[in-house]
């Protein structure tokens, strides 16, 4: 649907680039993500849960009619989890996967803060924490007045280690699923 | 031109957030007027940077908004003009200045798709034409329809450059009008010439086709040789290589992964981006069961072409992603109705008037329900008309005598469907012509008539189709399968089994039971595969065999892919949908009906048969309302011929629902098959009943 959108946001996962940034916020911290990949926005719903899934994959929810995945950024990047409140909202994001179809995610976070115009200068590279390797989702560091903002790598954190790892688990399962039944299958 | 770009770019970004922000809240009107302020930038900096095409973008995206003031703007409108826009910065600032005016055009992807989607029109037309030219000899002349179908696709390739497509049609072109004017007669050499070109055609809009989708940019494929043929017949000339005088077009297109399909096979589904099928809508869309104007009897056996072509004034081209907007979104609307109609306070109201209106509002919102999902309907008979071109090929190649018989052309199907059914089908179609069917010397031997048939029927069957496949062949010889089986480690031995049981063996992994392989088929792939695409599709298949006089398959299917009748479960404080097709009962459990064994699993008896207990709650890791199954309920569940139990709590319902997918994230959850919206608006997951039981063996 969105190629040329996919294409320029794909092109710019090396390095974090100057551009529209919606921040939003977890626990005391503040994240950015490249607005180009924001669908929209949505107070949280009523989420069906989905079995045998990551614990940070909430389950399914109905946008209009399409069914639609959300994940708790919360407990995907390792923050404890929270009740949802009044500012809890769900954000609604779209990227293109490796096989080129298009992935509709919703992110479940605390809040949603403000779109910020982000310049080259504000941007640094993610710090070098030492002994601890940073997290592979962080993209870099804005600094601005209104304080420090997180870069997320949306497409690392939807695609990449997410979706393969998750897929790799299921195939596995299906696999000894299938052995198991299939043997018996005939003989009885 | 790059820093403007840059500053392109930045609008864009700008523009981009003020829709999404725009979107969510009520502020249309304040919102359009920021977008139009922006979209006024970014025509005024295209200008200046001399790229026409972004000016021209941008202005189509104002005037959209600008009419829409006001009112809503249908956001994917808007959306998808944002996107254009963008497409538009983008190929007007990538380093491409040597692109020349034409090759742009080559390259604008909605003209390349409508081409792809329109010659295959003209292809499959083509495709029928000949083979009834071939049928019936006496029809000298050909149809001028074939002509025009070359003529067509000759104009458009010449337009966007695809200069092979072009000079094979060309050429095909003037052979055709030779013969009209009577200059040459129709042989069969002919039309086994105008068949190869065909392939090579159809070839090539595949490749056509992945360039598109990025799939890799293969050069075109050299038209020389099929060129020499049919100039050598123009010029009069006897066809060369008399040695293959029955030039079977048969190449392979993609040597390894995809040798199994035939070469008229198109390559697999498009991918969606580019998604630009279309399927063709009756024009009265309400009436569609009744309205092909056709009398049965003529459609079900020869040739559908008299029937497309009544039928052609009255279709418009809708492309499919509208379709499946238009389904959710009634989808959407029978939710709101429902919700409604339940609300406490319309319940307590005496109010006779509003009472009968909701209900009116009620009976039309199923009727355009209805309405709206048998526009994904088409028939069945393009399906067919694809297995009369294997057949033919098959019986050349082989050597067999074979014919084609099809009934039931117009029953209709989902789209997706029939889409789907493709390479089973020509699998068994193909399976049938070569395992099933003998030589000409065994049939003559056994007394048989040298003409062996192939028999394509599709009929309704209690809501569901039920399409077989009958060959008159030698049948399938239960000894030789049941030693294949043996040999195979499958079984030990095959007294006891029941003739479907064992014939149910020819869809294992890697069995076949051909002596010798032969291109055709008997390499052991297949027929698991069909197996799986079949169940897949929801249906079942089925296998009656008499040796000597030959074999049924019969494949039953739902209608559509789309929906199915489910009964609501709960456990604890959710909800599943259980496809009611595979449930045989509900019952309550009583006492001394529930035993373990090795205290562990735990079987149901029921009317002497045990059937294992399979807990919902513990496979999905809910908290049940009572662990004591006496408090809940037992569905007998079958799944591929074994039955099994699954414990509930509580049933609440029936209802007819639409399958959403889970998507890529949730692709494979075990047990789980779906999703679908339930009437309070919530997603309630549906169960895979085959899925669920295997995961029981893994615990």
């Amino acid at each position: 649907m969105s190629n040329a959108v996919m294409q320029t946001e794909h092109s710019k996962t090396t390095a974090a680039q100057a551009g529209k940034y919606l921040v939003f916020q977890l626990a005391q911290e503040e994240f950015a993500i490249g607005v180009l990949s924001v669908r929209e926005i949505i107070r949280t719903q009523d989420i069906t849960r989905v079995p045998h899934t990551p614990p940070h994959m909430k389950g399914v929810i109905n946008l209009r009619g399409k069914v639609i995945p959300v994940m708790d950024l919360r407990t995907k990047l390792g923050f404890p989890e929270t009740e949802y409140d009044q500012r809890t909202c769900v954000i609604i994001v779209e990227i293109l996967t490796e096989a080129r179809s298009s992935l509709f995610m919703g992110l479940i976070v605390d809040g949603v803060a403000e779109v910020l115009n982000l310049a080259q200068a504000d941007i640094q590279d993610v710090p070098d924490f030492g002994s601890t390797s940073p997290s592979p989702y962080l993209l870099g560091v804005a600094k601005t007045k209104g304080g420090i903002r997180i870069m997320l790598d949306i497409n690392k954190v939807l695609s990449g280690h997410e979706v393969g790892g998750l897929q790799d688990i299921l195939e596995a399962s299906a696999e000894t699923a299938k052995h198991s039944g299939t043997g018996d299958g005939v003989l009885a | 031109m790059q820093p403007q770009s840059a500053t392109l770019e930045q609008y864009v970004q700008e523009l981009a957030t003020q829709f999404v922000l725009g979107g969510d809240q009520e502020e249309g009107p304040a919102a359009i007027a920021q977008m139009l302020s922006t979209l006024s930038r970014i025509s005024e900096t295209a200008r200046s940077a001399g790229s026409q095409a972004v000016v021209e973008v941008s202005g189509q995206l104002a005037r959209k908004l600008q009419s829409a003031n006001g009112g809503a703007t249908p956001r994917k409108e808007v959306q998808s003009g944002i996107e254009a826009l963008q497409r538009a910065i983008a190929s007007a600032a990538s380093p491409t200045p040597a692109a020349s005016g034409l090759s742009s055009l080559a390259q604008d992807m909605e003209l390349v798709s409508d081409f792809i989607v329109e010659a295959r029109e003209h292809l499959n037309n083509v495709e029928t034409q000949l083979l009834a030219i071939e049928q019936d000899p006496s029809q000298t002349a050909p149809p001028q329809s074939l002509f025009r179908s070359f003529h067509t696709i000759k104009g458009l390739a010449g337009f966007l450059e695809f200069h092979e497509v072009q000079e094979v049609c060309h050429d095909v072109e003037t052979l055709l009008d030779r013969a009209r004017n009577n200059e040459l007669e129709i042989t069969s050499e002919i039309t086994d010439l105008l068949l190869e070109s065909l392939d090579y055609l159809t070839r090539e809009i595949g490749r056509i086709e992945n360039g598109a989708l990025g799939k890799g940019t293969a050069a075109p494929a050299n038209p020389a040789a099929l060129l020499e043929k049919v100039r050598a017949v123009l010029e009069g000339r006897a066809v060369s290589e008399p040695a293959e005088s029955a030039p079977v077009p048969m190449p392979e297109p993609q040597p390894a992964s995809q040798a199994e399909l035939p070469p008229q096979v198109q390559p697999a589904a498009p991918a969606p981006e580019v998604k630009k099928s279309a399927v063709e809508v009756p024009a009265s869309a309400s009436s569609v069961a009744a309205s092909p104007a056709s009398s049965p009897t003529a459609a079900a056996t020869n040739g559908a072409n008299g029937q497309q072509q009544v039928r052609a004034d009255r279709l418009v081209k809708v492309d499919t992603g509208k379709l499946d907007y238009l389904v959710d979104m009634v989808g959407e609307l029978v939710v709101a109705q429902s919700l409604i109609r339940h609300d406490p306070a319309f319940k307590s109201t005496t109010d006779m008037r509003l009472q009968k209106n909701l209900v009116q509002l009620g009976r039309i919102t199923d009727e355009v329900q209805r309405a709206s999902m048998a526009m994904r309907m088409v028939p069945i008979g393009q399906l067919f008309q694809k297995m009369d071109r294997l057949i033919r090929d098959l019986s050349r190649k082989s050597g067999k005598k074979i014919e084609l018989e099809t009934h039931g052309r117009d029953i209709e199907m989902d789209r997706n469907m029939v889409e789907e059914l493709g390479d089973p089908l020509m699998h068994m179609v193909r399976n049938a012509a070569d395992h099933g069917i003998e030589t000409a010397e065994e049939r003559a031997v056994s007394g048989k008539p040298p003409v062996a048939r192939v028999r394509l029927r599709a009929q309704h069957q209690a809501g569901q189709i039920l399409i077989t496949i009958s060959d008159d062949g030698r049948g399938i010889n239960r000894q030789k399968i049941i030693e294949k089986a043996i040999r195979m480690g499958l079984l030990e031995s095959g007294g006891s089994l029941t003739d479907n049981e064992v014939f149910h063996l020819i869809f294992e992994p890697g069995f076949s039971t051909a002596d010798k392989v032969t291109d055709l088929s008997g390499r052991g792939v297949g027929m698991d595969v069909v197996k799986k695409q079949i169940h897949k599709l929801r249906g079942r298949i089925e296998i009656a065999s008499c040796p000597g006089q030959g074999t049924d398959f019969m494949m039953k299917l739902p209608l559509t892919l789309a929906i199915i009748d489910g009964l609501i479960v709960k456990v604890g404080d959710e909800r599943f949908i259980v496809p009611l097709a595979s449930v045989r009962e509900v019952l309550q459990p009583r006492e001394g009906m529930i035993t373990t064994m090795e205290n562990r699993a735990e079987v149901a008896v029921v009317r002497e048969h045990l059937f294992p207990i399979v807990r919902l709650h513990q496979r999905f890791d809910v908290k049940p309302k009572s662990t004591n199954l006496m408090d809940g309920l037992l569905m007998l569940l079958e799944t591929h011929g074994r039955t099994y139990s699954l414990a509930v709590d509580e049933l609440i319902g029936k209802q007819e629902v639409v399958i959403k997918t889970l998507g890529e994230t949730f692709r494979d959850v075990p047990g789980v098959a779906g999703g679908a919206i339930l009437g309070d608006g919530r997603v309630g997951l549906i169960l895979d009943v085959d899925g669920l039981y295997k995961g029981s063996r893994n615990a």
